[in-house]
């Protein structure tokens, strides 16, 4: 059995996704310090709230964090938790972890925020045909805009933007959309992507 | 692909119970808001909607232990609405494990709240809950459950809730609830033209060309049901086969 940390800002509900991780059989945890957090086999960044706070939460123990993620700690954004492990975001003053080169811009879309759900297209074959998950729910007025595009592992079209629906740099992933909201097959991509991270 | 239509599902709850018992699919009558969220997450729908409908500060206090119980068995987004008031008010319901919060009366009495909410947990989180009642050529916006007339008129409300950060709209017919003879296309069409953020129409389905409608016709970008699912005039199931067949996008379960 491994330890999941999940790195809690203060923000927003926890249950949903604590609960998805649990069903993995691995020992899951909360923890407020940045610091503290990094000490375990996977961090997960969670999805909820304004990158501002949330990289302000993160700053005291922002370089410590940084440097887990860069000697190979396994990690896990959602949402804006994914929003995160970029350099920075148009949405608000902060830094995020910068582990994957890019900036988070406001997304082009005629409806803003884009919520509701929608069809994610995998670059290849693997854990979201494992998983049979084909549309995912999504609630975010953001998206990255890695520098590199090869990092990103799916796509996702609203009107005349296409932009990463996930994201994978070494054993660094990230989701754009909320794998615990997205039923029981957003439920088993989490669990694709901790055996992934995990490996 | 794009964003497929929703189909929300609505339960009034009081009490950490829902209100009237509802039959689902010729099972048992069932009070549990969790056990009935969850059948209807399996069923099909693509959000659920708790309206805490409590008349009292004892009953309302078991909302958020409704929201926590709810969060760690439900994998589809929970909106909880009915007696939030401030911004805290949000975060308690967030933190309890709503993903999004509905504020009606609250932004009514000061709008301001619609701001500081979206501020601190994203306007992704707001739901701009808005009650209205036909009046001449235009809608006039109630308060307190629909009882009480304000000088808002809906359009116009609208568009500043989400000036002021709403990241959705509920947008629910006062005069159509409970009738069961369609939404108000009328209003919902001028409202979802007014906005960028998603409009949800509310109040008045009495079976699935309704809903088509108010997808269709009303440009809604998600429709709520309650009455006509919990009494078992139609399922989600059937419902979205009259969207999938008026070629509308929707979430089908995979096989």
């Amino acid at each position: 059995m491994k330890r999941l940390t999940l790195f809690d800002y203060g923000a927003g509900n926890l249950h949903s996704l604590g609960k998805a991780l649990a069903e993995t059989g691995h020992d899951v945890r909360v923890e407020t310090d940045p610091r503290r957090a990094v000490e375990t086999d996977l961090l997960v960044l969670p999805g909820v709230g304004a990158f501002q706070l949330a990289a302000a939460r993160m700053a005291s123990g922002r370089e410590e964090m940084r440097a887990a993620l860069e000697s190979g700690l396994p990690a896990i954004g959602i949402c804006l938790g994914m929003q995160l492990l970029f350099d920075e975001s148009e949405e608000g003053e902060g830094r995020g972890l910068g582990v994957i080169p890019g900036r988070v811009e406001r997304i082009r879309s005629p409806r803003v925020p884009h919520i509701g759900w929608n069809g994610v297209e995998p670059v290849d074959e693997g854990a979201f045909a494992r998983a049979g998950l084909e549309v995912a729910y999504y609630a975010h007025s953001f998206v990255c805009r890695p520098e590199d595009e090869r990092v990103v592992t799916a796509w996702t079209t609203e009107g005349d933007d296409r932009f990463p629906a996930a994201v994978r740099k070494d054993r660094i992933a990230g989701v754009q959309f909320h794998p615990e909201k997205s039923s029981r097959e957003g439920v088993a991509l989490l669990a694709e992507m901790v055996r992934e991270a995990l490996r | 692909m794009s964003l497929t239509r929703r189909l929300i599902v609505c339960l009034d709850v009081a009490g950490g119970r829902v209100v009237k018992g509802v039959q689902f699919e010729a099972l048992r009558d069932v009070g549990d808001p969790v056990e009935l969220a969850e059948r209807y997450e399996q069923a099909g729908a693509d959000e659920i909607v708790y309206l805490d409908i409590s008349a009292s500060a004892e009953e309302r206090a078991t909302l958020l232990d409704l929201a926590r119980r709810t969060a760690e068995r439900l994998f589809v987004p929970l909106t909880i609405g009915g007696g939030i008031r401030t911004a805290d008010d949000v975060g308690r319901a967030l933190r309890a494990g709503a993903d999004k919060v509905g504020i009606n009366s609250a932004a009514l009495a000061r709008p301001e709240v619609l701001t500081e909410s979206a501020g601190r947990f994203g306007a992704q989180c707001v739901v701009a809950s808005i009650d209205a009642r036909r009046e001449g050529e235009g809608w006039r916006v109630y308060s307190h459950g629909g009882r009480t007339p304000t000088e808002r008129e809906a359009v116009a409300w609208a568009r500043e809730c989400v000036e002021r950060g709403a990241g959705e709209i509920l947008l629910t017919s006062i005069d159509r609830d409970g009738a069961r003879d369609g939404y108000d296309l009328e209003l919902t069409r001028a409202v979802a033209g007014a906005v960028h953020v998603p409009v949800i129409a509310s109040g008045g389905a009495g079976n699935a060309a309704h809903v088509r409608d108010a997808l269709q016709t009303g440009h809604a970008d998600a429709a709520l049901v309650a009455g006509i699912l919990h009494d078992g005039v139609t399922t989600v199931g059937a419902i979205k086969s009259v969207l999938a067949d008026a070629g509308l996008p929707i979430r089908r379960r995979a096989a």
